[in-house]
């Protein structure tokens, strides 16, 4: 079953080159979707599109059969959507804590101190509830315990993506977007990721998609592909079925 | 000696107020990248709403309340009507709004109030203190001004760093986008931002208006003299800026006593550009975190 999907989605930027050009696709729910593609073949853009940082000039967003046209991102991890951007994940200006708690901003009730609604039957997301979904995130993630209280800026490029990925799940999302997340990783580290982005949708059952410049490790790990090129979707099909056709990867992914 | 403790202690005080004036100017810059160079007109503003409070209710209380109240209001509806759609335009656009902004202000209050010297009514004697014999150079209401000040900043502080909303301020403040994809409602959290900086301004307003006259003009000085003492801690930091205020209150209190009140205007700019000229980000610049 198809948890989201894009239905002729068109994007052009203000510059006037098509980011997006009548794409068509859809990502299973509980499955590891790759998005690939060369530089500039409008992966970020796609994802973009669904947390809702950007609106198509055409075409609709569907999740779970919820057309998502024109909501912010506000709206949209509160939808269950998690967007894990490229790079600058991090808010490197706040502790290690301080970043994960950032997470739980989507959270019901989060504009209210937990406190003044500790008591109330049925208070949604009480301290005792945000604390315990903290101590999860460290159990799961040994190293940030370590540095609860250290700015983001100190940790390594493995911890960061480690912490933005925990930041990602405390918001407790349907569908995790993963933009480049081995991106100038040490291949041992980008392959702990890796282990991570499948356990999360064996085991946790989320839908991930997940935007690879490394096809190759993207594919082997992925249960289905999309490759897409200036921004038209030019094969779909099965991670394996991508992998094994030799001119398509060396056409479009270069292994 | 006496005379070095009095401009000292005066230098102290009229430093707080440049602080407040640098915090405010500061809580703007961090969330939205934008100067606010109608801050001082708000404040002018502000206080002239007081003054009117205090003749009709004769309490000087309620003026005070009220203009604090007035800053509120005033910075969350300026940031909500013409400052938000500014936002995702060139930076120049925004600038120009709030230099109209000022310019709007002190037209209104020339219409308004009028354009005349007015006294302004302090909360505490304002006789020097002595100690002794010895006189201080400082009244009763000059020490409630820097504790005012103070307090409020201690208070912001402790908000930033230990509440939930503090944390969203500082998560909007440092990265809109992840902000943003966590489900903080940034553009809410900036119209916060206004608000107390539209607070802490009409604050600086009240407190420094007894020492000055009020008048539609009045703020500009202060305003200059608030954003020099922000630029000089760094325009990110609201620790910069009070220490900033207060490095230049008793720098230009020693010129004034010392040399004489013209050169201080003077010496402000010096002071400006040596620290930009040595540490361009400001005294407390974070050390420039490497983006991976």
């Amino acid at each position: 079953m198809s948890l989201i999907e894009f239905r002729g989605v068109t994007f052009v930027h203000q510059n006037g080159v098509k980011a997006l050009d009548d794409v068509s696709l859809s990502a299973r729910a509980a499955a590891i979707t790759a998005v690939l593609g060369a530089n500039g073949a409008g992966k970020t853009t796609l994802l973009r599109a669904v947390s809702g940082m950007i609106r198509p000039r055409r075409g609709r967003i569907v999740l779970g059969g919820a057309d998502l046209a024109g909501r912010n991102p506000e709206q949209m991890v509160r939808a269950g959507i998690a967007h894990v951007p490229e790079g600058q994940g991090v808010i490197a200006e706040l502790t290690v804590e301080e970043n994960l708690r950032v997470g739980m901003m989507s959270w019901r009730g989060a504009t209210r101190r937990p406190a003044a609604r500790a008591g109330h039957a049925g208070a949604a997301n009480s301290r005792a509830e945000r604390t315990a979904a903290l101590d999860e995130a460290y159990e799961r993630f040994k190293p940030l315990a370590d540095r609860r209280r250290k700015l983001a800026a100190t940790l390594s490029g493995g911890e960061r993506q480690m912490l933005v990925i925990a930041r990602a799940l405390l918001a407790r999302p349907r569908v995790l977007l993963l933009d480049e997340p081995s991106l100038g990783l040490a291949p041992r580290i980008m392959a702990q990721v890796m282990d991570l982005v499948v356990q999360l949708s064996r085991e946790n059952g989320l839908t991930i998609v997940l935007v690879e410049q490394n096809a190759r490790a993207a594919l082997a790990i992925a249960d289905h592909g999309v490759v897409l090129n200036l921004g038209r979707v030019v094969a779909s099909a099965d991670a394996r079925t991508l992998a094994a056709d030799v001119a398509l990867r060396h056409h479009y992914l270069g292994f | 000696m006496v005379e070095f403790l009095q401009f000292t202690l005066s230098g102290i005080v009229f430093g707080m107020i440049y602080a407040a004036v640098a915090l405010s100017l500061v809580l703007i810059w961090r969330g939205t990248r934008l100067l606010n160079y109608a801050q001082g007109g708000m404040a002018m503003f502000t206080t002239y709403v007081a003054i009117e409070v205090i003749y009709r209710t004769g309490s000087y209380w309620a003026g005070f309340v009220v203009a604090l109240a007035a800053g509120i209001v005033l910075g969350a509806a300026f940031q909500v009507t013409v400052i938000r759609p500014t936002m995702n335009k060139p930076p120049l656009n925004g600038v120009i709004v709030t230099i109209g902004l000022l310019t709007l202000l002190e037209g209104l209050a020339g219409i308004f109030f009028g354009g005349q010297y007015r006294s302004f009514p302090a909360a505490f004697s304002v006789t020097g203190l002595k100690i002794g014999t010895t006189p201080l150079g400082v009244s009763r209401f000059d020490v409630f001004t820097a504790a005012a000040v103070l307090a409020t900043t201690l208070v912001l502080a402790a908000a930033f760093k230990y509440t939930t909303a503090g944390l969203r301020m500082r998560a909007a403040a440092f990265n809109a986008t992840i902000a943003r994809l966590s489900g903080i409602r940034v553009a809410r959290v900036l119209t916060v931002g206004w608000a107390l900086a539209g607070l802490i301004g009409a604050l600086a307003g009240v407190l420094v208006s007894p020492s000055t006259f009020l008048y539609p003009n009045s703020m500009d000085t202060i305003f200059v003299f608030g954003f020099t003492a922000a630029v000089i801690g760094g325009l990110d930091s609201p620790v910069g800026a009070v220490v900033g205020g207060l490095l230049l209150g008793i720098a230009l209190s020693y010129v004034g006593g010392y040399l004489g009140s013209d050169l201080t205007a003077v010496v402000a700019l010096g002071v400006l550009v040596v620290v930009l000229m040595i540490r361009p980000g400001g005294l407390f610049s974070a050390a420039r975190v490497r983006r991976v």
